[in-house]
């Protein structure tokens, strides 16, 4: 059994709102230089991120069955003239990364994975082991445009981060997650735990892997 | 472990044409993806011969890495026979589906993707789960496979050129090779050959395709393990791909912290097995753990970029541990240390 406090929770839901004008909206978020270069959702997981002020000693578990679906469509639209720009920010860890160096912020622990309805359980039994005195889940999709349409991207865009720890502590903790042995089903899917963060919803149930989650709020 | 060369120069967009690069693909495959990647069934062998069956359910969870995953299939859809059911396995949760259908595993199955160190933070999940009692035993699962995808991305950095790599030596141009990989490993508490007595990783993040120039992050690595190293003799195997400015780095890192140990890098030989490599590496580094004698440096000739790099092979003698080190994409670094049990 794992039990983790929420100490802060921020989120994205911008519905329909086109990659054009988040990219105006959130730019101011960055250094000029480097938003210039930043893919959507690799702005949307900074704006979800940098309220939490992340530090070198937090631990950050990244989360995203299809990752960076925009870049990767650009990048395998531009062959046979391959861009080396798309290239490098086409890779999986590529949305969290574009934040961290931009600040050219290091930070010790930083585990980016995939993965579909186990993916929730995974992340969250990954951030109870990271051993950090402090932890941010984060994780999104941003809707994808002809990998959509072949069902490889998401159909929705959205981002999240949540600041975890293993106490309770003394300041104002928002919430709790348990995670503990269940039964074989099938699991919260990425939208859906997005989803209950955002609304601070309540959850108790499988969340896949032979694990069962309990989200609570204070 | 005979020091010989797999890459061999080759189109680097396949059957699309272009620079020839080295690269080193499974016997008989081609770098253009087919229906049902031709990988599929090497996967297979691999996993029947080692008894690789019951994985993926209740304490005997599976951790599967890889930096391409299925994305050729994605390549071969938009600039191949343009056929749709390449995209059946094109993103990395439908390639690991496939994979993990194909050899009759459980649905525990945990996926991480960070670009080249990817099987080192699969080995690191897998010691936590194990220390933390949430398994009895983890098996650890990597493959990368190439395709115009990867080799067209990392042509495109001029990086994979004409040239063979000879890691850590000094010369005019860098170059590095690409190769086909996978490997697996067991993870366990209570038996084993070896013991991973030491794990770190640290992410600089000082550019995307570069190294802080200081090689600060080689040396906020491997300093974390160094604590749990002494009293030890160790040899070194680095990542080495055959880039100038990170081979320099991490041999004077390697230099700094370990002068007295022997450095090799073998992906003059292998190409550069992306997401895979720690894996891979890691079973040659216990094969020649067994036998105690290390391949060389294999492609790398004198002068290089510190005394220590061993281009021939060498025994092992009174070494008692090996430090095996990678680093990818951002300035992430990751490193392990390998004893016999």
């Amino acid at each position: 059994m794992h039990d983790l406090y929420i100490q802060a929770v921020t989120s994205e839901e911008p519905g329909s709102e086109t990659p054009a004008t988040a990219r105006e909206r959130l730019k101011p978020l960055f250094p000029p230089g480097s938003a210039r270069r930043m893919t959507h959702l690799g702005m949307l997981m900074g704006a979800v991120l940098s309220p939490l002020s992340p530090c070198e000693d937090d631990a950050i578990v990244y989360l995203s069955q299809f990752g960076e679906s925009r870049t990767l469509e650009a990048y395998l639209d531009s062959f046979p003239t391959a861009s080396p720009l798309q290239f490098q920010t086409s890779i999986h860890p590529s949305g969290v990364q574009q934040l961290f160096i931009g600040r050219h912020m290091p930070v010790g622990q930083f585990y980016p994975m995939a993965g579909d309805r186990q993916l929730v359980a995974q992340g969250l039994l990954t951030a109870a082991l990271t051993g950090a005195s402090r932890t941010l889940l984060c994780g999104g999709e941003e809707r994808g445009s002809w990998l959509l349409e072949c069902d490889c991207a998401s159909s929705e865009t959205f981002a999240f981060a949540v600041a975890l720890t293993s106490e309770r502590g003394e300041g104002a903790a928002l919430g709790k997650i348990r995670l503990e042995r269940g039964p074989l089903e099938e699991g919260l899917s990425l939208r859906a735990w997005a989803r209950l963060l955002h609304a601070r919803s309540a959850y108790s149930g499988p969340s896949g892997s032979g694990w069962r989650l309990t989200l609570e709020w204070f | 472990m005979a020091g010989r060369v797999a890459i061999r120069a080759q189109p680097v967009l396949g059957s699309g044409g272009g620079d020839s690069v080295p690269l080193a693909l499974l016997p008989g495959r081609l770098l253009d993806e087919e229906l049902l990647p031709a990988w599929l069934p090497a996967l297979g062998a691999m996993a029947a011969r080692a008894g690789l069956e019951g994985w993926g359910w209740g304490r005997r969870p599976v951790i599967i890495t890889s930096s391409n995953f299925g994305v050729g299939s994605l390549y071969a859809h938009r600039h191949g026979d343009k056929d749709p059911r390449h995209l059946e396995h094109g993103t990395p949760t439908s390639s690991v589906e496939l994979v993990r259908g194909s050899l009759g595993w459980g649905p525990d199955i945990t996926v991480i993707s960070h670009a080249c160190v990817s099987a080192h933070l699969g080995l690191l999940q897998a010691s936590r789960r194990i220390a933390a009692g949430v398994a009895d035993e983890v098996l650890v699962f990597s493959y990368d496979f190439l395709s115009p995808f990867v080799t067209g991305g990392f042509h495109a950095l001029k990086i994979l050129n004409e040239g063979f790599p000879a890691p850590y030596q000094v010369r005019e141009t860098g170059s590095i090779a690409l190769g086909d990989g996978a490997a697996f490993a067991v993870l366990t508490a209570a038996r084993g050959d070896f013991q991973l007595i030491a794990q770190n990783v640290f992410n600089e993040h000082h550019h995307f395709t570069a190294n802080d120039p200081s090689g600060s992050g080689f040396h906020r690595v491997l300093q974390g393990i160094v604590p749990a190293l002494q009293g030890r003799r160790v040899w070194l195997k680095g990542h080495g791909t055959g880039t100038l400015e990170a081979g320099r780095l991490e041999a004077e890192a390697f230099a700094t912290l370990f002068p007295d140990s022997p450095l090799v890098g073998w992906k003059g030989s292998l190409g550069h097995t992306l997401g895979s490599c720690g894996l891979v590496e890691l079973a040659i580094v216990a094969q020649s753990m067994r036998t105690g004698r290390a391949p060389g440096t294999v492609g790398t000739r004198a002068p290089c970029f510190t005394s220590n790099v061993a281009t021939e092979p060498f025994a092992l003698g009174a070494a008692d541990a090996a430090i095996c080190a990678g680093n990818a994409f951002g300035g992430a670094h990751a490193v392990l240390a390998l004893s016999h049990a």
